[in-house]
């Protein structure tokens, strides 16, 4: 059928369409597009959680993508890549991620990307983002890769300072420690709070510092020396392992002093590891981060919000409150980016630029993290730090307190 | 097995290592390419080239050790390690050239390595692998527990990058070079040691050392020298390593890259500095494979979950190097000399 258009009717057509397209944001016509390099382990010593903190961060990018990026016209495009947590395996895949992605920032996992990528960051001017807590020997200006939380010391640290005050009295709170030399960073958690302890002796008094295998069978004699000593606290920011051979020797000493765990090795995990949360009824873990309680918090509410919404397919725990708090930080220092430089052209540098310029609140992270002031001293937010403590009430994790201020640590 | 035609008619020429004119062509050839390679490939495969290379150097060494003295050692990574740490003080403290850091990284792992040596003249087999394992755990320990100002303890060691008359050696390309020269001259040098009286007291004293000590062979002198020489090459290697990375720490350095440089070289083809070469390819090749094609069959795949898959193709890399074992327990260097003899006396089965 041969059909002509009459030229009024045509015309007719053409200004409608003129003004319809005049209606649309103009940042919807032009989407930006953006890669993200997110370094992932699902063959290493994290295979097992490495599911659920994958899930966690992509849903949030997927939820960012759907949201702030629409309004801002910037799509974040996203790739894992396999590094089994190997410094070496990294080292070999950055120069083809560099030229495959052109990455803005990177989202990264734990030590052996730091080590690989420390110094070449700075020289490629790509940031990198991770989810844990700090580490001393991390601690240097101008970084390039940024921590949403402080030192495992200052999380510690924080715990004690509040226990302490819950206590009462003036008498310096003891505690004790279990650490191991298998990690350079387990030992790097203990030298920090022996270092604060040192300078702070009205507050603690450290009555051991135990340096035992990074998978121990028993602990009894240790426990024993530790109750003896009059610990008020055992700290065990490690692994699962010793948390369970340390809570065993606890029992079989009958003695009764609350553990501080940390996010990786958490309530949930060696709880389960102990076959039960009832079996750390009292017992704490601290960091700064949301916890991942049963309550009704913001951070839970957005968590539901991604099942129901985005496909988040993970358990609301610790790991995934990683995940999307690591998703979050990220997401939100790119909008400032974006806002500072607008869409088009952005950088690594911008988004590094960005990170300093203004703090990111902890609504923009939806109550996963505390509002995180950056500057280039250091790797990790210096002030306002706050952590949360979660303990284990009737058999279920709970909130027993919530942005408890991190006391001053010095650099060790 | 020479080719037909091919004749030694001096001590000198029996001991060529390069025995035919397509060997020296092929030899050329590659060299060629090598030394284009940036040119013509990616970075990404320029990176792994350089991982190759490092790998390459502490592989050769530990079959100086392992393949032709016989002296098991588990202890490769912590000599790596020794040489890696040595390299990157004397650059950061001192400022030292990488023309001399290089080979001190080297004489320190040596000196490492001797005292474990001086162990292999009273023990072997079992005994002798738990005293090299000895060896990571001395390593690791001493790192973390000396003061951090000589070592960097828990904190670690940043290395400056090498220069070169004032030329910084970063990035792909300037590393690749600096590990190809340095590659190829401990390569070469391990190709002279087999040859020299010393390799041939190595291969006397695995094959058997009572007969090796009657044939007035030093094999207390032997067996150190072996680990001597092995843990030169690891330290060699462990300053590439430290200029590459440009950041060590004693988690760098495990008994885990230990078991797999020992994995490489029984892949490879145990007593062969090819086979070595071979080996450090293969499982270099097959890490980097599942590296690259995991996360794209994990877009592709979506619904079998990146777990799934990462796990999966890590399976394939343990079922690769099972399936070489069981097809060719020798090593690959062992077929491949067998295909090249059925080539040379074809059409005669023997």
């Amino acid at each position: 059928m041969n059909y002509k258009m009459k030229p009024g009717l045509r015309s007719l057509l053409a200004a409608g369409a003129v003004a319809l397209s005049a209606t649309m944001p103009m940042k919807a016509q032009a989407e930006e597009t953006y890669n993200l390099a997110l370094l992932s382990d699902f063959s290493g010593p994290y295979a097992d959680i490495m599911p659920i903190w994958t899930a966690s961060r992509e849903a949030v990018l997927n939820w960012w993508n759907a949201t702030s990026g629409k309004e801002l016209g910037v799509k974040l495009n996203y790739k894992n890549y396999e590094t089994r947590y190997d410094a070496a395996q990294v080292a070999s895949l950055w120069p083809g991620i560099k030229s495959e992605l052109d990455p803005i920032a990177v989202l990264g996992l734990g030590g052996p990307d730091v080590a690989a990528l420390s110094e070449r960051l700075p020289e490629d001017k790509i940031p990198m983002f991770m989810a844990t807590a700090a580490y001393g020997y991390a601690w240097q200006p101008d970084s390039w890769i940024f921590n949403p939380r402080p030192t495992y010391s200052h999380e510690s640290a924080a715990f004690l300072a509040w226990m302490k005050e819950q206590r009462g009295g003036d008498a310096p709170l003891k505690a004790a420690i279990m650490a191991s030399e298998a990690s350079p960073a387990y030992v790097d958690m203990a030298k920090g709070l022996e270092l604060y302890a040192e300078e702070h002796p009205e507050e603690l008094e450290l009555v051991e510092v135990i340096y035992t295998e990074v998978q121990p069978t028993d602990l009894t004699t240790q426990m024993r020396r530790v109750a003896r000593a009059g610990a008020e606290a055992l700290i065990i920011q490690t692994n699962t392992s010793i948390v369970v051979a340390a809570k065993r020797g606890l029992q079989a000493n009958g003695a009764d002093i609350p553990i501080l765990m940390s996010s990786h090795n958490g309530l949930p995990a060696s709880g389960g590891a102990l076959g039960g949360l009832d079996q750390l009824e009292g017992d704490f873990e601290a960091y700064g981060m949301a916890v991942a309680a049963d309550e009704d918090t913001p951070a839970r509410q957005f968590y539901e919000k991604l099942v129901a919404e985005y496909g988040l397919d993970a358990p609301w725990n610790v790991v995934t409150a990683m995940g999307m708090s690591q998703g979050l930080y990220a997401s939100a220092v790119i909008a400032h980016a974006i806002e500072e430089n607008g869409a088009e052209g952005l950088t690594g540098e911008m988004v590094r630029e960005a990170l300093f310029a203004a703090p990111i609140t902890t609504e923009e992270t939806r109550g996963f993290l505390p509002t995180l002031t950056f500057t280039p001293e250091a790797p990790f937010p210096l002030k306002g730090l706050q952590v949360n403590v979660g303990t284990v009430k009737d058999g279920k994790i709970t909130i027993e307190a919530t942005g408890v201020d991190v006391p001053n640590v010095q650099k060790w | 097995m020479d080719p037909s035609g091919i004749f030694p008619t001096s001590y000198r020429t029996d001991r060529r290592v390069i025995r035919t004119r397509w060997q020296a062509v092929a030899l050329v050839v590659f060299m060629g390419l090598l030394l284009a390679a940036p040119y013509l490939a990616s970075g990404r495969i320029i990176a792994v080239l350089n991982m190759m290379m490092i790998s390459a150097v502490i592989a050769v060494g530990l079959q100086i050790c392992t393949g032709y003295a016989g002296q098991i050692n588990l202890g490769q990574a912590a000599f790596m390690g020794v040489g890696a740490y040595t390299a990157s003080i004397l650059a950061s403290k001192t400022g030292m050239s990488f023309l001399l850091t290089i080979p001190l990284a080297g004489f320190a792992a040596a000196l490492f390595g001797f005292l474990f040596g001086l162990t292999a003249a009273r023990i072997k087999g079992f005994y002798l692998a738990l005293t090299t394992i000895a060896a990571q755990f001395l390593f690791h320990f001493a790192v973390l527990n000396l003061p951090s100002s000589w070592m960097g303890g828990s904190n670690g060691i940043t290395v400056p990058p090498a220069e070169l008359f004032g030329f910084r050696i970063i990035g792909e390309t300037a590393q690749f070079y600096m590990n190809l020269a340095v590659a190829t001259i401990m390569i070469a040098g391990a190709f002279g040691i087999i040859r020299s009286r010393f390799g041939r007291a190595f291969v006397a004293v695995r094959d058997d050392d009572v007969a090796a000590g009657i044939m007035g062979i030093n094999v207390a002198a032997t067996k150190a020298n072996a680990f001597l020489i092995g843990a030169f090459y690891a330290g060699v290697g462990g300053a590439l390593w430290a200029y590459l990375i440009r950041f060590v720490g004693v988690d760098q350095f495990t008994l885990f890259n230990s078991i797999f440089f020992i994995a490489m070289i029984i892949v490879g083809g145990m007593g062969s500095i090819v086979g070595a070469l071979i080996g450090v390819f293969v499982i270099r090749v097959i890490q980097e494979v599942i590296a690259t094609v995991g996360p794209n069959i994990a877009d592709s795949v979506s619904f079998l979950g990146g777990d799934i898959v990462f796990a999966g193709m890590n399976v394939i890399l343990g079922g690769v190097i099972a399936g070489v074992m069981i097809i060719e327990p020798k090593g690959l260097m062992h077929r491949w000399n067998i295909l090249k003899s059925s080539y040379r006396i074809w059409p005669f089965p023997y």
